[in-house]
């Protein structure tokens, strides 16, 4: 009898063993569905979650990913991260979008204090709200005073790399909201350094000035009187910091207002869907993380951007759809590190990695000006060009040469 | 009538004065101010119709100027029609869009009270925009036309010449719309209707044939105007919207069936708009502006009314 029970209890421990070693690592993303930020990002980390598990799973065990929309709204995305931690049990957090949605997330996430990936939410606020003693939370997206920064070590570069260029007055045009505002605010931070002779911009700026707008997406969509203002300033840089929406509205009323800066730059977080088709968009510099002409110099970027058309039957068109991929291919690779799901021994191991990701360039952790784990620095700088998103910056990336001065396309 | 006369040519004499006075000052302004609130009128106008005549305060108003861009914008983007081309089509296919709204859903409201009807269209704005969200995603669209950013250059302004088409559209309809309402049968009961709908039924007038003609032609014009619009505007789920509160705005500025109000008002308020748009550093105040004007406008139409 006493035989019996021990087989028995064996055999239990045995199929229960199993069992554990099946059951998936969960990953909770939280996204805005609705946008095709969020939409691609999910769809970049499905694709990413299905090569892991076809290739076998990370420590013997598939993952499984949770996904919740948080329709930009705070207080859903403030929800969703509780529901993740509660309901859904998950091991980890990732996703993210908006600065706005995020900072009602902190506190929760502060909470459980879940090893947590971020690829949204540049604001600085963000970072602020997150603390220095968050030593679970990594944060991928470049925040938007080291984007200031990184355009600062790109524009001085280019001048460097092409003689005739000149970029000594920059002219800001930003729409009234917050993202636009905190755009405004980091670049005078960068201007009154410049002209102490300090920061990225040091060597190369000597005038600034903005002016706000409103943004089509809120209601407005008539920038003429800001750029008239800008015409009378004669910038060689123009920097209009908006959405999508404003994108082909503003270069036509500046062609309308005949206003043609010899740098004609977009700072918007996504382009409109037709954009590259528009003649306007030509010679048209934009800022962004990744560009779907990388794929000429990054073989991990070819595999990103075919894997994804093949399985989602449509291009990646933001640059939150490698982010995504990175956000899940980064945690997993931390994981495998680690040799476990030890919470001490994960942070260790994604401080540690370095990813070579489909952005083009290794994604590697450093501090930043609060949090210890940040991820990328920099955007890169980039041009339409005939349809096509160019990289100008980093030069070691260029896939073209900076058409310049900028003209209206035909 | 002869006080009203007086009253409109008072308010005539001043619009005019303070066109002038901005003209001088800021003639940028000025033209840019006349363009867009040709804008606001064309887009105020089919609701202050639907207002004045069926009594409806339709929130999804600007809704389905969103719904008539994207129509505008398959025509342009899979039949390479030109947006002003498309602006039959767009009229007739709003024209029907709206006796199906009306003979499905508004006419079961109209004496359902005011909350509801507000209920109901804001459920059907609610409905257009995620529907739409669905279909086309918020990532934005546009049409290329060379025209629509073509200008003339006059000493060291660049002025922009299709903005023009706005005011001219929006006296167009007006003018129009009041040959229908004055020298047409059905015009003249839908003006009745519109004063006194029950007295209208007595003499034998169909109301329900009336308000349905009426909030068709409305849709019309949504058309029409998502038509013009086309050329100069982004096309996403939200590009409508803002134009509801505005275009309502605009009505309570003019007066419950006052159409060539809606057309002073809305160059006023654009003009207005323009000019604090137009003062480094005080580019933001331009929606102060707009409302504190109607605010203004309210209050004095109030304060003059027990007079007369």
């Amino acid at each position: 009898m006493k035989r019996i029970f021990l087989v028995m209890m064996s055999l239990l421990m045995v199929f229960s063993c199993a069992l554990a070693a099946e059951k998936p690592i969960k990953i909770g993303a939280v996204n805005p569905l609705g946008d095709i930020t969020g939409d691609q990002a999910t769809k970049a980390m499905k694709l990413a979650v299905k090569e892991i598990n076809d290739a076998g799973g990370v420590l013997g065990r598939p993952i499984e990913l949770i996904v919740i929309d948080d329709e930009m709204n705070p207080a859903k995305g403030a929800a969703a991260i509780e529901r993740l931690a509660t309901v859904e049990n998950v091991d980890f957090f990732v996703g993210g979008m908006g600065s706005g949605v995020h900072l009602a997330q902190v506190p929760i996430l502060k909470k459980y204090q879940k090893i947590t990936v971020w690829i949204g939410a540049a604001s600085h606020q963000a970072e602020i709200a997150m603390g220095p003693d968050a030593d679970w939370y990594f944060h991928l997206h470049p925040w938007d005073y080291q984007q200031g920064e990184g355009y600062g070590v790109g524009w001085t570069e280019i001048v460097h790399a092409y003689p005739n260029v000149k970029i000594e007055k920059v002219f800001l045009a930003y729409e009234e909201g917050a993202f636009g505002t905190d755009s405004y605010t980091s670049y005078i931070d960068l201007y009154e350094a410049a002209k102490r002779g300090e920061g990225s911009w040091k060597e190369i700026l000597k005038e600034f000035k903005g002016a706000s707008f409103k943004s089509a997406s809120l209601g407005g969509g008539d920038y003429r009187a800001m750029l008239n203002q800008a015409k009378a300033f004669n910038p060689d840089l123009f920097i209009w910091a908006g959405y999508d929406a404003d994108a082909i509205p503003i270069v036509a009323q500046a062609k309308e207002v005949n206003f043609q800066p010899p740098l004609f730059v977009g700072a918007p977080p996504g382009w409109p869907a037709d954009f590259g088709k528009n003649p306007l968009s030509e010679n048209v510099i934009l800022y962004g993380m990744w560009a779907p002409t990388l794929n000429e110099v990054s073989p991990v970027a070819k595999h990103f951007y075919d894997a994804y058309v093949e399985m989602w039957k449509e291009e990646p068109a933001t640059y939150f759809a490698p982010l995504g991929y990175t956000n899940i291919y980064f945690l997993v690779e931390g994981i495998k590190k680690a040799g476990s799901l030890d919470k001490n021994a994960i942070i260790e191991a994604l401080r540690t990695i370095e990813y070579e990701s489909p952005l083009g360039e290794v994604l590697k952790i450093e501090p930043s000006r609060i949090i210890k784990n940040q991820g990328f620095k920099y955007q890169k700088i980039l041009q339409w060009q005939k349809g096509r998103q160019e990289v100008i910056w980093p030069l070691e990336l260029a896939t073209t040469q900076l058409v310049y001065p900028f003209k209206f396309g035909k | 009538m002869e006080k009203t006369n007086k009253s409109l040519k008072k308010t005539l004499i001043a619009f005019i004065i303070f066109l002038i006075v901005v003209g001088i000052w800021k003639p940028l302004a000025l033209v840019y101010g006349i363009q867009r609130g040709g804008l606001y009128s064309l887009i105020g106008l089919p609701l202050a119709l639907i207002l004045g005549i069926v009594g409806i305060l339709n929130l999804a108003h600007g809704d389905f100027l969103t719904l008539g861009l994207y129509i505008g914008y398959i025509f342009f983007n899979s039949w390479s029609i030109d947006p002003l081309i498309s602006m039959a089509p767009l009229f007739f296919i709003l024209f029907g869009l709206g006796m199906v709204i009306y003979s499905i859903l508004i006419r079961r409201v109209l004496k359902a009270g005011h909350l509801n009807q507000l209920l109901l269209t804001f459920g059907i704005s609610m409905i257009i925009i995620e529907l739409i969200k669905i279909i086309w995603t918020t990532r934005p669209r546009s049409v290329y036309t060379s025209y629509a950013s073509s200008s003339v250059t006059l000493g060291n302004m660049s002025i922009g010449m299709y903005e023009f088409i706005y005011p001219a559209m929006a006296i167009a309809v007006l003018v129009i719309l009041q040959l229908f309402l004055k020298k047409t049968r059905l015009g003249q009961a839908a003006s009745a209707v519109g004063q006194n709908p029950k007295g209208a039924e007595i003499v034998g007038i169909n109301t329900n044939v009336v308000y349905l003609v009426v909030f068709s032609i409305a849709f019309g014009i949504i058309g029409v105007a998502a038509s013009v619009m086309l050329p100069r505007t982004p096309v996403f789920p939200l590009s409508g919207n803002p134009y509801t509160l505005k275009s309502f705005a605009l009505v309570a500025m003019a007066g419950l069936g006052n159409l060539n109000g809606i057309l002073i008002g809305g160059i006023t308020l654009g003009v207005a708009e323009a000019i604090v748009q137009s003062i480094p550093g005080y580019e933001g105040w331009s929606d102060v502006v707009f409302f504190g004007i109607l605010i203004a406008v309210i209050l004095l139409n109030a304060y003059r009314r027990p007079e007369s």
